[in-house]
C-alpha cells in the first residue's frame, strides 16, 4: 500500500476525485441577514442543492439570524418554501429537504445586539457537538452593506472570528462605496481577520464561462500568442439587461451602472481576460495576476473623462407593444435622480502587451436584451485582397472576431472569413462556435454553489482580494468625482434602445463602433 | 435524416455518405440564410449490440448521451439476421437546445455484421474513428462474457478493443467468476476497463467516503467487519467490488447476505468497529439512509441507474481508474475466499 492511501486526518483512502465531488470539509455556516432575499433566491437554494448532490459533508449545519423572531421550525418553513421556489433546474425532493433542514438552526437578533452574538456562539457550540462541525465556521454577511463593519467588530468582541477550527468571512459586495470607504472597510475587517480568511464574494467571477476564460487561454496553445496589441485591435465587453431596476429602484439611484457593475464584475471580467498567466494555478497566484492587471489600467486624468467615459439613464418607451416607465417613473426613485443606469467607458492598459488597445465596456439596463459577452476584435488583415459580399455591394472584409459568451448561451464563437462556394473569390463571414452546453449538456452549477464550496474547501481563486478590490476603486473612482459634479440632460436613451447616442460616438472618434450582440 | 444502405461497407463510402449527409444538412442553412445546424464530435463511441439486444436501444441511448457527449457513434449489431457480412447506414442525430434555434447535430453509423464477420469488422471500424480524438467502446453483447462466449465474439470484441482507448462492458446479470475472469485476462494485456456495475457503486461510495474526511475519533483502519447485502440469486460484482473497495487498505472480515429489494443490486452495506456502526441502506424505490451511531441519520435520493446515466458517468472517466483498479483485484481475491 502506498504511502499516500494510509488513513490519516489528511487523506481519506476511500476518496475517489475522478467520480467525486470536490471535498467539502465539516463545517457550520452563519448566515447574518438570514430573512433576506439574497438567503431565500440564492444561498439555501445552493445549499440545498449541494446537499442534494451529496457535496456537502454530512457534518454541517447553518445557523440563520436576522432581527425577524422565528423559531428553527419557522425558519426552516419559511426556507422551504424559498427553495421550493427559487431552485434552478433541480428537483425539490421532500425526504432530503427533510434531512436537510435538520441542519438548518436559527438565532434571532440585531446585528447592534451585543448578546445576539453570545447566542450564535452556543449555538455554534453545540452543532459542534451535535453535527460534528470540527468546530470550522463560514460566516456569511448578506446584509446591508453599512452593517458589515459592526458585524466583523461584534465577531472579534465575542471569541467568534477564532475558534478550535478554521474561521472565515465571505463579503457579498459592495465593498465600499468608493475608494475611501472601501480602504476604511478593509482596515476594520483586517482588526479581525487576517485577509487569508476573508472571501469578498464576486458571483461572476463563478459564472462557469467566466471561469472558462482561464480554461480557453491558459488550457490551449494556439491563442496566447496572439493575445496581444499586435493581433488584437479592442476588445468590447458587454453585459446587457433587458429589465429594469425591478423594485430596487432606492437602492440603485445611489449605485449606479458605474458602481453596481463595472467597478466590480466588469474590472474582474477585464482582468481575466487580459491578465498574464500565473505561473502555478491557485488562488494567490491567479489573484495576484489579476491584480496586477487592474494596477496597470490607466487612470483617467478628470479631464479625460467626457472623452472616455458615458453615463446614460432610460427614458419611458413602449417595448413589445407595453409601455415601459423611465427610471425616474421607477417606484422609490426620486424624480431629480442623475443615476447612470447606463455606463459606458474606455478603458487602456498601459503594460507591454496591451499598450494602446482599448477596452471597451459598457453595461445598463433596460438594453434591447439580457446579454453578457467579450468580444475581441482582432486587426484586419495588412492587405486587403478580397472584398466581402454585402447586401448593398462588396466591402472590405470585417476583421476576425473571437466571442467569448458569459450568458445566456454560453459558449465561444470565432468569426472568420471564407470563401463563398462558386466561380470567382468572394468571400463571407462564417462562425465557427463552441456550444457550453451542447459540448458539456449537463448541469452546471450555479455561481453561489460553485463559490459556497470553495469557500468551505478554503479556495480563493474566485473571490476578489484587498488590493484587486482597491485598485478597481481606483479605475473608476475619477468617472465618480467627475459624474457627480455633472448636472446630465437625463433621460438620454429609451428603453429598450442600445443606450445613448454619446457612447456611440465615443467609439465612433476612434473609428470603431459597438456590435449588436 | 438517413442515407440508405451502403454495402459493402467499406470505410470510404461510408465517410462518403457522411459527406453527403453533412452537405444536405448545410443547404438548411442555405436556404433559411442563417447557421441553423452545429456539428459536434468529441469522441468515437463504439457501441456492439447482439440480436436480443438489438440496435434500436443503443441508437437511442447514444442520441441521449450526445447531450453531453457529442460524439460519431458506431452501432456496430452482431446477429444472424443479416443477409449479408456487413453493411451499413448512416444518419444524423439532431437536438434542439430549448429556446435556441440552431439545431446540434451529431453522426451515427449503423453496421450491421453476421456473427462470423465480427472479427473482421476492425478494418473497417479503423478507417471511421474520428482522427486526434478519444475512442470508446462500449460492449453491450450479452454474451461475450459469459461462460459459452464463441471464439468469434471473442476474437470480435478483441478486435474492436484493439481500437479503443477505453472499452466499456456490464457484467450485471453475467456469470460472476468467468466474466471477472476475462475481465482480468484484458486488463493483464494492458486494455483500459471499465465495468458498468462499478459505475453503479458511485451513490454508495460518495456518501461513506465523505463520513472518513477530516479528524475522526474512529479512523477508518478501526473497522473491522464488512456486510453487504444484495437482491439476487447470487452476488452481484457490484457488492464485490464494493466489497473489494471498502476494505483494500485493512483486512476487515467481510460478509454477504440474501435480502428483499426493490430492484436487484446492493441493497445495504454495514461497516463496524469497536466504537461505532454505519450503514447505508436503500429505503424502498428513490431513497437511501445513511445512518451511524456516532452522527444523526441522512437521507439521500436514490434513483435506480439507468444506462443513459451509467454511461454518462464513464464517459467523463477517458483515462485509468485507479479506485476501480485497487476494488478490482481485491474483488476477485473476495471472490477466491468468500465463496
Amino acid at each position: 500500500m502506498s504511502a499516500l492511501l494510509q488513513p490519516t486526518a489528511e487523506t481519506n483512502p476511500l476518496q475517489d476525485p475522478l467520480r467525486f465531488a470536490r471535498r467539502v470539509p465539516p463545517c457550520a455556516i452563519v448566515i447574518f441577514g438570514a430573512s433576506g432575499d439574497l438567503s431565500k433566491r440564492k444561498l439555501l437554494p445552493a445549499l440545498y442543492r449541494l446537499f442534494y448532490e451529496r457535496r456537502i459533508s454530512p457534518s454541517f449545519a447553518v445557523i440563520g439570524s436576522s432581527r425577524t423572531k422565528l423559531s428553527h421550525d419557522q425558519f426552516r418553513e419559511r426556507m422551504r418554501d424559498s427553495v421550493n421556489q427559487f431552485l434552478e433546474d433541480a428537483p425539490f425532493d421532500e425526504e432530503v429537504w427533510t434531512s436537510f433542514a435538520q441542519c438548518l438552526f436559527y438565532v434571532p437578533g440585531d446585528l447592534n445586539d451585543p448578546p445576539s452574538y453570545d447566542r450564535i456562539r452556543e449555538k455554534l457550540a453545540e452543532v459542534e457537538k451535535s453535527h460534528q462541525t470540527a468546530g470550522n465556521v463560514l460566516f456569511y454577511l448578506s446584509t446591508q452593506p453599512s452593517h458589515y463593519a459592526e458585524v466583523i467588530h461584534e465577531l472579534g468582541a465575542h471569541g467568534l472570528a477564532q475558534g478550535s477550527g478554521w474561521r472565515r468571512v465571505i463579503i457579498e459586495k459592495p465593498f465600499g462605496h468608493d475608494l475611501a470607504s472601501a480602504r476604511r472597510l478593509n482596515d476594520e475587517i483586517h482588526t479581525v481577520f487576517d485577509e487569508s480568511a476573508v472571501y469578498r464574494i464576486d458571483h461572476y467571477l463563478g459564472k462557469e464561462t467566466v471561469q472558462n476564460i482561464l480554461a480557453f487561454r491558459f488550457g490551449n496553445g494556439i491563442f496566447e500568442p496572439l493575445w496581444n496589441r499586435r493581433y488584437i485591435d479592442h476588445v468590447q465587453i458587454t453585459a446587457a439587461e433587458a429589465i429594469g431596476v425591478e423594485g430596487r429602484g432606492a437602492y440603485y439611484q445611489e449605485a449606479g451602472a458605474l458602481r453596481d457593475m463595472i467597478q466590480n464584475h466588469l474590472s474582474q471580467v477585464m482582468a481575466t481576460i487580459s491578465m498574464e498567466p500565473p505561473t502555478v494555478f491557485d488562488a494567490n497566484n491567479v489573484r495576484d495576476e489579476r491584480a496586477k492587471l487592474l494596477r496597470a489600467v490607466r487612470v483617467m486624468k478628470p479631464e479625460e473623462v467626457g472623452k472616455f467615459a458615458v453615463a446614460g439613464q432610460y427614458g419611458p418607451a413602449t417595448v413589445g407593444g407595453q409601455n415601459v416607465p423611465g427610471f425616474l417613473q421607477e417606484p422609490g426613485v426620486s424624480p431629480e435622480a442623475q443615476t447612470d443606469t447606463y455606463a459606458a467607458v474606455t478603458f487602456f492598459i498601459d503594460n507591454w502587451r496591451w499598450a494602446g488597445v482599448p477596452f471597451y465596456i459598457r453595461t445598463g439596463k433596460r438594453l434591447p436584451k439580457r446579454v453578457t459577452d467579450i468580444a475581441i476584435q482582432f486587426h484586419a488583415p495588412p492587405l486587403g485582397l478580397f472584398n466581402q459580399e454585402t447586401r448593398t455591394g462588396p466591402r472590405a472584409p470585417k476583421p476576425n472576431l473571437l466571442i467569448l459568451r458569459i450568458q445566456p448561451e454560453e459558449g465561444i464563437s470565432l468569426r472568420f472569413l471564407s470563401k463563398s462556394p462558386g466561380s470567382g473569390m468572394r468571400v463571407r463571414p462564417v462562425s465557427m462556435d463552441f456550444n457550453y452546453g451542447s459540448s458539456f449538456g449537463e448541469r452546471t452549477p450555479t455561481a453561489y454553489e460553485t463559490l459556497l464550496v470553495d469557500a468551505m474547501a478554503g479556495d480563493a481563486t474566485l473571490y476578489t482580494r484587498q488590493d484587486m478590490v482597491e485598485a478597481s476603486w481606483q479605475i473608476v473612482q475619477p468617472i465618480l468625482e467627475v459624474w457627480a459634479d455633472t448636472k446630465f440632460n437625463f433621460p438620454n436613451y429609451a428603453a429598450g434602445s442600445w443606450g445613448p447616442r454619446e457612447s456611440d460616438e465615443m467609439l465612433a472618434r476612434q473609428g470603431r463602433a459597438w456590435r449588436v450582440p | 435524416m438517413t442515407n440508405s444502405m451502403i454495402y459493402p461497407a467499406q470505410p470510404e463510402q461510408i465517410l462518403k455518405s457522411l459527406g453527403k449527409l453533412w452537405t444536405s444538412l448545410g443547404q438548411e442553412e442555405k436556404e433559411h440564410g442563417k447557421p441553423t445546424v452545429l456539428r459536434a464530435c468529441a469522441m468515437t463511441l463504439i457501441v456492439a449490440t447482439g440480436e436480443s439486444d438489438g440496435g434500436f436501444s443503443a441508437s437511442q441511448i447514444i442520441s441521449e448521451l450526445m447531450h453531453e457527449h457529442p460524439s460519431r457513434g458506431i452501432v456496430l449489431t452482431v446477429s444472424e439476421r443479416g443477409e449479408r457480412d456487413l453493411e451499413a447506414r448512416v444518419f444524423a442525430q439532431c437536438w434542439k437546445p430549448f429556446g435556441k434555434a440552431q439545431q446540434i447535430c451529431c453522426e451515427q453509423i449503423e453496421i450491421h455484421s453476421r456473427p462470423e464477420s465480427w472479427p473482421h469488422v476492425g478494418p473497417t471500424l479503423i478507417g471511421l474513428l474520428v482522427a486526434d480524438l478519444p475512442v470508446v467502446f462500449w460492449c453491450r453483447h450479452a454474451g461475450v462474457l459469459g461462460p459459452q462466449a464463441t471464439a468469434d465474439q471473442i476474437a470480435g470484441m478483441e478486435a474492436v478493443m484493439s481500437l479503443a482507448t477505453k472499452t466499456i462492458v456490464d457484467t450485471k446479470d453475467q456469470d460472476l467468476a468467468s466474466s471477472l475472469e476475462r475481465l482480468s485476462q484484458w486488463r493483464a494485456r494492458g486494455r483500459l476497463i471499465a465495468d458498468l456495475e462499478w459505475t453503479r457503486l458511485t451513490p454508495w461510495r460518495e456518501p461513506i467516503a465523505q463520513l472518513f474526511d477530516g479528524e475522526r475519533e474512529n479512523p477508518y483502519s478501526s473497522f473491522d467487519r464488512v456486510e453487504i447485502a444484495y437482491a439476487n440469486d447470487a452476488p452481484p460484482a457490484s457488492a464485490l467490488y464494493l466489497a473489494g473497495w471498502l476494505t483494500h487498505p485493512f483486512s476487515a472480515k467481510i460478509s454477504f447476505t440474501k435480502t428483499e429489494g426493490c430492484t436487484p443490486g446492493v441493497q445495504k452495506v454495514t461497516l463496524r468497529s469497536p466504537h461505532e456502526t454505519i450503514e447505508l441502506e436503500r429505503r424502498g424505490c428513490e431513497c437511501m439512509t445513511l445512518r451511524s451511531t456516532r452522527t444523526r441519520t441522512r437521507h439521500y435520493n436514490y434513483a435506480d441507474a439507468t444506462a443513459y446515466s451509467l454511461m454518462n458517468e464513464e464517459l467523463a472517466v477517458i483515462g485509468a481508474d485507479p479506485a476501480f483498479d485497487t476494488a478490482f483485484n481485491r474483488a476477485q481475491e473476495v471472490l477466491r475466499n468468500a465463496f
